[in-house]
């Protein structure tokens, strides 16, 4: 276990490696010059040089990369041009609200996706069957932000059961913290839920049509032991896939559905800093979700290991 | 399959007509927009503020007192635009970099996809984040980004379906007759993954709507004052205090048109599915017996002359007396008969071979014995199966549970897939036997060992703990043996049991289940296409040729003299080991398929010895003297005359 | 690590083949194959998947190479299709090494015909295109006319009707789509085909068809056959000469009916008792049911 775990953090290195050389070169790919940028249009010339000199813009890139590299390894991502604060900060403080509504969206995901897959692929064809797959097409259709700007409004401000807007922290209230991340989860979680019920479907449905699940219904085995004991387990492979991945797309989701909820996020730093070309921001969150990604994908190729034999064995 | 039937065939159904006309709706939207908006969609009008849907302003109006409805129209060209921006740079940059290095692989494959793969564990929204920062907001910018993004689809779908694709045989058949790189990539490889790369463009079609209006919504994507459906959005969630109506239209339209390119996608792949070889419709081969639309075949009119029939069936005590057995499979063409009225006996002890080649139903009949039909596939008409005097025809699945594994078993021609892979072995030996014989874990657990050295794998105790795939072929068929012997059933069904082994495993593998049979006086029903086989092992042979027994008897005498015309034909054309032969014997044509209703007999365009009325009627079953045999023709002795001379031998 | 036995008689039989060799169509001089597996990091010990394995096929002659799976049969087929580089011994066709033969000559010399006959067809393409491509690319054919006429030939050749012409693959039956194969591996007139597992997929009606359409082929073009199967009745069917392979070695090899006959070797022996033949009288495993209820082992 402790060396699998060891071989696939060493197999993600060069994910971790490319991703900073993306994220390094944001700077450099940029129209005008991070002094530039910070001098503002019609600067002097001399005053840029200067500055380039003071942050180190003048060396070769391989030594800017190294050095910057460095700096995030030990978790310093430099200042934020604009606001002047330390990205890491800035970091520190937001992520976690991010992780919340994201974990949020998940949870509803699973809980709504899971359950409705199966519940799909055991009555295949039948009336049910087709229902679903109409409620699951349309949540794979619907955005996330109109289901947030909805449920704010209708569940929210006109009934007033859950907050519309807002967030709070952990520390200061746990039933308060569940119920501002209730709204928010649900809108970010629907679409993932059709993903994963529409995976969960397919996926049971194809296991049930193996010639293994036949052997078993050939040695008198109940329908019920069939499903859950022969095809599940076998079933639940690619959708701990799909499920990794839903994690990403719900990091990215997160940012959008707090901007309708008025959630005090990374996202709304990172929209501003995407408008105002503040790349110290961008590049410390995308080197956030890339060891966030990376540590799910560790998690989840784990995971198969419980599913499925022929990979522990390896 | 041309390109106009895969449309006809789309839109045949709701699930595709309906999709493919809301977005021709929005293309005509998109391209007369100026024309048909009732209103200037940018003019505010002060005296119209936050309207609901009324006679004058269908769809409302919005907190500058603009026309919902003409905003919305208006929007349609920028949504249509942006899709075909985004996906466009998605094709152009990712399929010949996919096709590039699917088809080169090696190191070129490896490097580009740790890149691909990399950029795709990434949540996309972010990195579009990243890229607009770069470029700077505005909708081409915007859309550039995520047709970056989703070229990395393009790439990773090209580059995959090229893979499987690339180890088929006609590639390898393309290079032998001197076709260049660039041609097999042309002709050989990119028609053949046109399909899933169409599907893909729908579906991406959906996700760039989404992430558009997503961008748009936050302000990143297309500025105020032009209206888009993401910021129309932003707008309405501004001034939702004013108006709950609002988001609805925007919300509504991004929607359904995100579920119409969904859907159409998954319509495609239907429609693509049902001819996997994107092959014309198969019309009727001129040489071969017109196909007609099945109708409703009445059993009796494949006529069982009473008399011969019963003489041989009527008071059988067999422990499986199968009679008029009729499966229905749904076809291209409708629902039609792939086994038509067989009827035979398994007595208790007996070996019967259920022989024929592919096409001729007998992995059906065996199947349905067993109550292990796939869905869509139905015993119908007036077939009867009696087990031990109970009838299994119409019996509920739970019925048929007590009975599987306890009474009748059966193993399968793919010993590994039939293995559930995520179990152990004991496990999966242990099940009928706690089930069946009422055992607990541990004398299962004993029990599952014994079975284990039974069928002759060494150090049986260990192996319990083992997984299927750490058995080797003829092995794991040996578990599969095991488990299907655990309740020490009356009667086995092996469908093709030994078909996937190599002979000398075959034939390890037959003296076990001979040996198995005769120590406990289990009867077997084999379902196999190899004579070899038949004459090895069984008693008794049942041929089947397109869905009926065409002869039936006791295999020393129906291997010396066999009297239908097909079985003679089959065993002239096997190959011998221990003779020389002169040439083999051959069958003209091709088996008649289910959804051939002819009158005739089944195997009349291939007979070498038919006359008129062959074609004419369906030949009776014949019973002859010697020995049980039966034969469904008109002409068991092969005379000239056709008329059905029965002579005992 | 399999460890091949170099027996003398190996040596003397290539020997003898040595001096006969310059009139070979093909001669595979002592070839073997290793597969590496697994990654440089985590090296895994060499496989063996042919060893030392000399074959010499005559002009005309069909030649059955037979084993079960793993035997290391299509992996030397594949090496004569110079789809495979020997690890070490050389394999030359009419007296001139494989590498250095030009591609295009190479490829009008020897063909092949694969297991699996729908897929051996590009299902995008109709059977005309699929015959025409070795004519347009191997013989250097441009006139339209005289391709389809020279498909047409092909097509009788191998008693098809020329309607098929403009079919799809995936609308004829295994046996059609498998002589389509061979029509499109007789185009380039080669002197050799590599037949690996032709006929094994096929029902046992369409396999007889199939065979004797091979054994009329060759009276009447005089090609060579580089046969290989699992089946060894086939092989004693259509060939005369066989090699028996078991893990990569050839254990015997010999003139067909010889070799069924009376087999020397202990593995040749244990293949031909294992097939099953299809008559009762002579039949091993289950004795009359009536009679006898004793079972050999």
């Amino acid at each position: 276990m402790g060396r699998t775990v060891a071989y696939r953090l060493v197999a993600a290195l060069p994910l971790l490696v490319l991703v900073s050389i993306l994220a390094f070169a944001l700077v450099h790919l940029m129209p005008g010059s991070a002094s530039e940028t910070i001098l503002g249009d019609g600067a002097n010339p001399e005053a840029v040089a200067e500055l380039d000199r003071a942050l180190g813009l003048d060396k070769p890139l391989v030594t800017q990369y190294f050095t910057w590299a460095g700096n995030a390894l030990s978790g310093d991502f430099g200042t934020s041009p604009l606001t002047g604060r330390s990205v890491t900060d800035t970091l520190t403080e937001r992520i976690p609200v991010t992780l919340s509504v994201a974990i949020a969206g998940l949870t509803v995901a699973v809980l709504l996706g899971i359950p409705t897959g199966i519940w799909a692929a055991l009555r295949y064809g039948r009336w049910m069957d087709r229902m679903l797959s109409l409620v699951t097409a349309t949540g794979l259709a619907v955005p996330n932000f109109w289901i947030g700007i909805l449920l704010a409004y209708w569940v929210g401000v006109r009934t007033k059961w859950l907050p519309a807007v807002g967030y709070t922290p952990f520390a200061e209230d746990p039933v308060e913290w569940v119920k501002s991340l209730i709204l928010p989860g649900i809108a970010l979680g629907i679409g993932s839920a059709a993903v994963i019920a529409r995976q969960m479907r397919g996926g049971l449905l194809e296991v049930l049509d193996r010639p293994y699940i036949r052997t078993a219904r050939s040695k008198g085995m109940s329908f019920r032991r069939v499903v859950v004991v022969h095809a599940l387990k076998n079933a639940f492979t690619p959708v701990a896939t799909v499920l990794g991945f839903q994690v990403s797309v719900m990091l990215g989701g997160a940012v959008v559905v707090e901007q309708v909820f008025g959630i005090p996020g990374i996202g709304g730093q990172l929209i501003r800093a995407v408008i105002e070309q503040d790349i110290p921001v961008i590049q410390g969150v995308v080197m956030f979700t890339a060891v966030v990604v990376i540590v799910v994908n560790i998690v989840i190729d784990l995971s198969y290991a419980a599913f499925d034999p022929r990979v522990r064995v390896q | 399959m041309t390109r106009r039937s895969v449309i006809r065939r789309l839109v045949r159904h709701p699930s595709g007509l309906i999709p493919a006309s809301w977005l021709t709706l929005l293309v005509f939207a998109a391209v007369f927009g100026d024309w048909i908006t009732p209103y200037d969609p940018n003019e505010a009008d002060f005296l119209a503020l936050f309207e609901g849907p009324s006679f004058r302003h269908p769809f409302g109006t919005d907190e500058l007192g603009r026309d919902t409805l003409s905003r919305l129209i208006d929007a349609t060209s920028v949504a249509l635009l942006a899709g075909v921006q985004a996906v466009g740079i998605g094709l152009a940059l990712g399929v010949p970099i996919g096709l590039a290095v699917g088809y080169l692989g090696g190191w070129w494959d490896r490097i580009a996809m740790r890149i691909v793969d990399a950029i795709f564990s990434l949540p996309g929204l972010i990195l579009a984040f990243a890229i607009v920062a770069v470029l700077g907001p505005g909708i081409t910018n915007a859309m550039f980004a995520v047709g970056f993004l989703f070229s990395l689809r393009f790439i990773r779908l090209t580059r995959g379906s090229v893979l499987s694709t690339r180890e088929e045989p006609f590639i390898e058949a393309a290079r032998l007759s001197g076709a260049p790189t660039i041609r097999v990539l042309r002709s050989y490889l990119l028609p053949n993954i046109a399909g899933p790369l169409i599907i893909q463009v729908s579906i991406s079609f959906a996700a760039v709507l989404l992430i558009e209006a997503g961008l748009s919504f936050l302000g990143l994507g297309v500025q105020p004052p032009n209206a888009t459906w993401g910021t129309m959005l932003r707008e309405a969630r501004l001034n939702q205090s004013q108006s709950g109506w609002l988001p609805w239209p925007p919300g509504l339209a991004i929607t359904l048109t995100v579920l119409a390119f969904n859907t159409l996608g998954d319509r495609l792949r239907d429609v693509l599915a049902e001819d996997p070889a994107s092959s014309p419709p198969v019309v009727p081969p001129a040489e071969f017996a017109p196909v007609r639309p099945a109708a409703s075949v009445d059993s009796d009119t494949t006529g069982v002359s009473g008399e011969a029939f019963e003489a041989v069936y009527s008071l059988s005590d067999a422990l499986l007396q199968v009679r008029h057995l009729d499966i229905e499979v749904p076809t291209a063409v409708g629902p039609a008969l792939a086994v038509r009225d067989l009827s035979f006996d398994v007595s208790a002890g007996d070996v019967v071979a259920l022989v024929g080649e592919s096409g001729s139903g007998k992995t059906l009949s065996a199947t349905a014995i067993a109550g292990l039909l796939p869905r869509q596939v139905n015993i119908v008409g007036r077939s009867s199966i009696l087990f031990k005097g109970d009838e299994l025809v119409g019996s509920t699945d739970d019925e048929l549970r007590s009975i599987r594994g306890a009474h009748l078993s059966m193993i399968f021609q793919d010993p590994m897939s039939s293995l559930n892979p995520s179990l152990t072995i004991g496990y999966q030996l242990a099940e009928p036997l706690r089930s069946h014989l009422g055992m607990n874990k541990a004398q299962a657990r004993d029990h599952a060992a014994e079975l284990l050295s039974r069928v002759g794998i060494p150090n049986p105790r260990n192996r319990l703990a083992d997984y299927p795939h750490q058995f080797s072929g003829g092995m794991a068929q040996r578990v599969m043996i095991s488990i299907a012997l655990a309740a020490e059933p009356d009667l086995l069904i092996a469908d093709e049991p030994t078909t996937a082994l190599d002979v000398t495993t075959q034939k390890q593998v037959l003296e076990l289940l001979v040996q198995a049979s005769e120590e406990s006086g289990m009867a077997m029903l084999f379902i196999t296409h190899d004579l070899g086989v038949v004459a090895e092992i069984a008693d008794r042979a049942v041929v089947m040729y397109a869905g009926q027994a065409i002869e039936t008897g006791e295999v020393f005498e129906t291997f010396a003299n066999p009297r239908h015309p097909y079985t003679r034909a089959l065993l002239g054309s096997v190959p011998l080991v221990d003779k020389a032969q002169k040439k083999l014997v051959t069958i003209p044509g091709r088996v008649a398929s289910p959804s051939d209703n002819s009158p005739g007999c089944r195997f009349v365009d291939r007979c070498s010895v038919s006359v008129a009325r062959c074609s004419e009627a369906p030949p009776p079953l014949l019973s002859l003297p010697s020995a049980g045999r039966i034969v469904r023709c008109i002409n068991p002795n092969g005379s000239p005359d056709g008329s059905p001379t029965v002579s005992s031998s | 690590m399999y460890q091949p036995q170099r027996e003398s008689r190996w040596e003397s039989y290539r020997e003898l083949v040595l001096t006969t060799a310059s009139e070979a169509l093909l001669f595979v001089d002592d070839v073997t194959v290793e597969f590496h597996r697994g990654h440089f990091a985590r090296r895994r010990p060499v496989v063996r998947a042919v060893s030392a394995a000399t074959i010499e096929i005559g002009k005309g002659q069909a030649f059955g190479l037979v084993g079960e799976s793993g035997s290391g049969k299509t992996t030397l087929g594949r090496c004569v299709l110079g789809q495979q580089k020997p690890t070490h011994g050389s394999i030359s066709i009419s007296g001139k090494e494989l590498s250095t033969l030009k591609a295009r000559d190479f490829r009008a010399t020897v063909q092949a015909v694969f297991q699996n006959p729908i897929a051996s067809l590009n299902p995008a393409m109709s059977v005309g295109e699929i015959i025409a491509e070795p004519l347009r690319r191997l013989n250097g054919m441009k006139d339209r006319v005289e391709m389809r006429q020279r498909s047409e030939e092909l097509l009788d050749q191998v008693q098809l009707p020329s309607r098929i012409l403009d079919r799809r693959p995936a609308s004829l039956s295994g046996g059609m789509a498998q002589r389509v194969s061979i029509a499109r591996a007789l185009a380039p007139h080669p002197s050799l085909i590599v037949l690996d597992e032709a006929v094994s997929a096929l029902d046992v009606a369409t396999q007889a068809q199939v065979i004797n359409l091979l054994a009329d082929l060759r009276d009447d073009t005089g090609v060579s056959y580089l046969f290989i199967a699992h089946d060894l009745a086939v092989v004693r069917h259509l060939c005369d000469e066989v090699a028996v392979m078991k893990l990569g070695e050839i254990v015997e090899h010999g003139n067909s009916e010889t070799i069924c006959g009376s087999p020397k070797h202990r593995y040749t022996q244990a293949l031909l008792q294992a097939v099953p033949v299809p008559d009762p009288t002579v039949r091993r495993l289950r004795h009359r049911h009536t009679t006898s209820t004793a079972v050999e082992t």
